[in-house]
């Protein structure tokens, strides 16, 4: 007989009251808890809330005014990786249990990737995950996924899969800046995402999603979905967190000691300028962006795109990712200049971060919308 | 400190003169009698995701083996760093905590993490991985398991 797992639906969560749930959960399974299988909860966002990552600057990452303006509501994530919108269009994965003993963190990773994925493909999808990048399709992101476990051993798996998504609005609340700058701002960040919508044909929602990542999970891991409700000191727990934790000032403030900082650089090519973007923390990259007047996005950029995220500036680093990518040859432009402009976009963010270094920048209060 | 002395398994450096936490991928060298210096193997670190910031413990704070002593943001991770042994902080390496690619770059030297003084210097140290075959054979055979998973690239 299988083994079952709880699974929780609702939808509709505020920013605050959707990750303190999710933290509430998690701390049933610390260690010193009493075992009990894990918790599956497939849940939607209201329309719509700003989620920064575990160090991202919210004031770098979210357009705070827009928020307000628009009514978006704004928290940070106990998970890393970069800012997202979400709302009905888009399903919040969130997977609680122990963190399993002598597993390391990407093989768990590999194993909810490989979940999420199965779910996908009940819709015809067909998604791959490449280590340090998001679930793709094609090259192009369609959930983003991340990890964390708590100094008690509680482990908790966020994912957010895109059933749909308004690029227009989401560059109105988000701070992308290779999107804000480049001139088809749209067309450019929609040429690095897709949605099981554009990929079906057919329109998707977190509701629609829901039945079908619930049996790739079970599949992939071998057990039943059991529904459930969270109990009544779950509930408790996560009130307190919303107000104490992810409404809190000192939450909303944090960001890491280096800092993620941007910065671009110019690119000539034969098809005109181009710019790159990238997204650093010291001397890491977080995201790269090459912007460009492109009739159709080259897959070489997009391969050198993906190659530069979570690698170092080092430029033999930078020159592999370059030659690997092709992406000279793609553009008909020495792979040296290519190579210059990154390194140049490296040194522009090293510069923004020195005159804006961690802990000093503005950060104005965060109050919720009204 | 003293040059450390490296050899390559697959790809990957491993140091045979200090001791090994098998679950956690932490070392542990013995610096004085009671006294340790923590690091991460780069298996640990492969494993985790590249490192985009570390931090620790203050100095003076008290560990317990199995128990955190700080934490570890990575790409699509964040987690606690698990202590190999029991004590106390003496010291943290702020570059490590300031650059963690200091310690991708240079994992058994100058990335190390944290010094502690023990609390049972022989009781804990035993249950650590010491013999050098041992360790290559460990290592060895983690890194075959990593690259079958696809969580290290062949």
């Amino acid at each position: 007989m299988s083994a079952a797992w709880r699974l929780l639906a609702d939808d509709g969560a505020g920013a605050a009251e959707g990750l303190a749930l999710d933290e509430a959960l998690m701390g049933r399974y610390a260690r010193g808890e009493p075992d009990r299988p894990p918790t599956l909860r497939l849940y939607s966002y209201r329309n719509h809330c700003a989620l920064v990552g575990r160090y991202q600057s919210l004031a770098a990452e979210v357009d705070l005014a827009a928020c307000r303006r628009t009514g978006t509501e704004v928290s940070r994530r106990l998970t890393g990786g970069g800012a997202i919108v979400m709302g009905s269009g888009q399903l919040g994965i969130a997977y609680v249990d122990r963190a399993p003993a002598g597993q390391r963190p990407r093989e768990i990773i590999e194993n909810f990737s490989a979940a999420l994925a199965a779910g996908l493909a009940r819709l015809g999808i067909v998604a791959s995950f490449h280590g340090k990048n998001d679930l793709e399709v094609g090259g192009r992101k369609i959930a983003g996924l991340g990890l964390y476990v708590d100094p008690r051993d509680a482990m908790l798996f966020h994912a957010s899969v895109l059933g749909d998504l308004d690029v227009e609005f989401m560059l109105q609340v988000l701070q992308i800046p290779a999107a804000k700058l480049a001139d088809r701002a749209a067309a450019a960040v929609a040429e690095r995402l897709t949605t099981v919508t554009a990929e079906t044909g057919r329109s998707h929602d977190a509701a629609t999603l829901r039945p079908a990542i619930a049996s790739g999970f079970a599949a992939a891991f071998g057990v039943v979905m059991e529904p459930g409700v969270p109990d009544e000191s779950e509930l408790e727990r996560a009130d307190w967190l919303a107000t104490e934790r992810y409404r809190s000032q000192s939450w909303l403030s944090e960001r890491n000691v280096a800092g993620d900082a941007g910065g671009s650089a110019v690119i000539k090519t034969p098809a005109g300028l181009a710019r790159i973007y990238l997204t650093t923390s010291g001397d890491l990259v977080k995201s790269a962006v090459m912007a460009g007047d492109y009739n159709v996005l080259p897959p070489a950029v997009v391969a050198m795109e993906a190659g530069l995220r979570w690698r170092r500036l080092d430029e033999e680093v930078i020159a592999a990712v370059v030659a690997d990518s092709k992406v000279a040859e793609a553009l008909g432009v020495p792979a040296e200049r290519i190579v210059a402009a990154v390194r140049e976009a490296g040194c522009d963010a090293l510069r923004r971060a020195q005159v804006e270094p961690a802990g000093v920048e503005g950060q104005r209060p965060v109050s919720e919308p009204s | 400190m003293e040059r450390t002395e490296l050899v390559i398994v697959s790809g990957f450096a491993l140091a045979l003169d200090r001791r090994y936490h098998a679950e956690t991928h932490m070392w542990v060298l013995l610096t004085e009698p009671d006294r340790v210096r923590i690091g991460m193997d780069p298996l640990g670190i492969e494993t985790s995701g590249t490192l985009a910031q570390l931090s620790f413990d203050p100095v003076g704070s008290e560990l317990t083996a199995g128990r955190p002593f700080g934490q570890l943001e990575a790409a699509k991770f964040v987690g606690p760093l698990v202590s190999p042994v029991s004590g106390t902080v003496l010291a943290v390496n702020d570059a490590a905590a300031v650059d963690a690619g200091l310690t991708e770059r240079d994992p058994y030297g100058s990335g190390w993490l944290i010094e502690a003084s023990l609390s049972d210097a022989t009781g804990e140290l035993q249950g650590l991985l010491e013999n050098a075959a041992e360790i290559t054979t460990w290592f060895t055979a983690k890194l075959a398991d990593y690259r079958r998973m696809g969580v290290i690239a062949q």
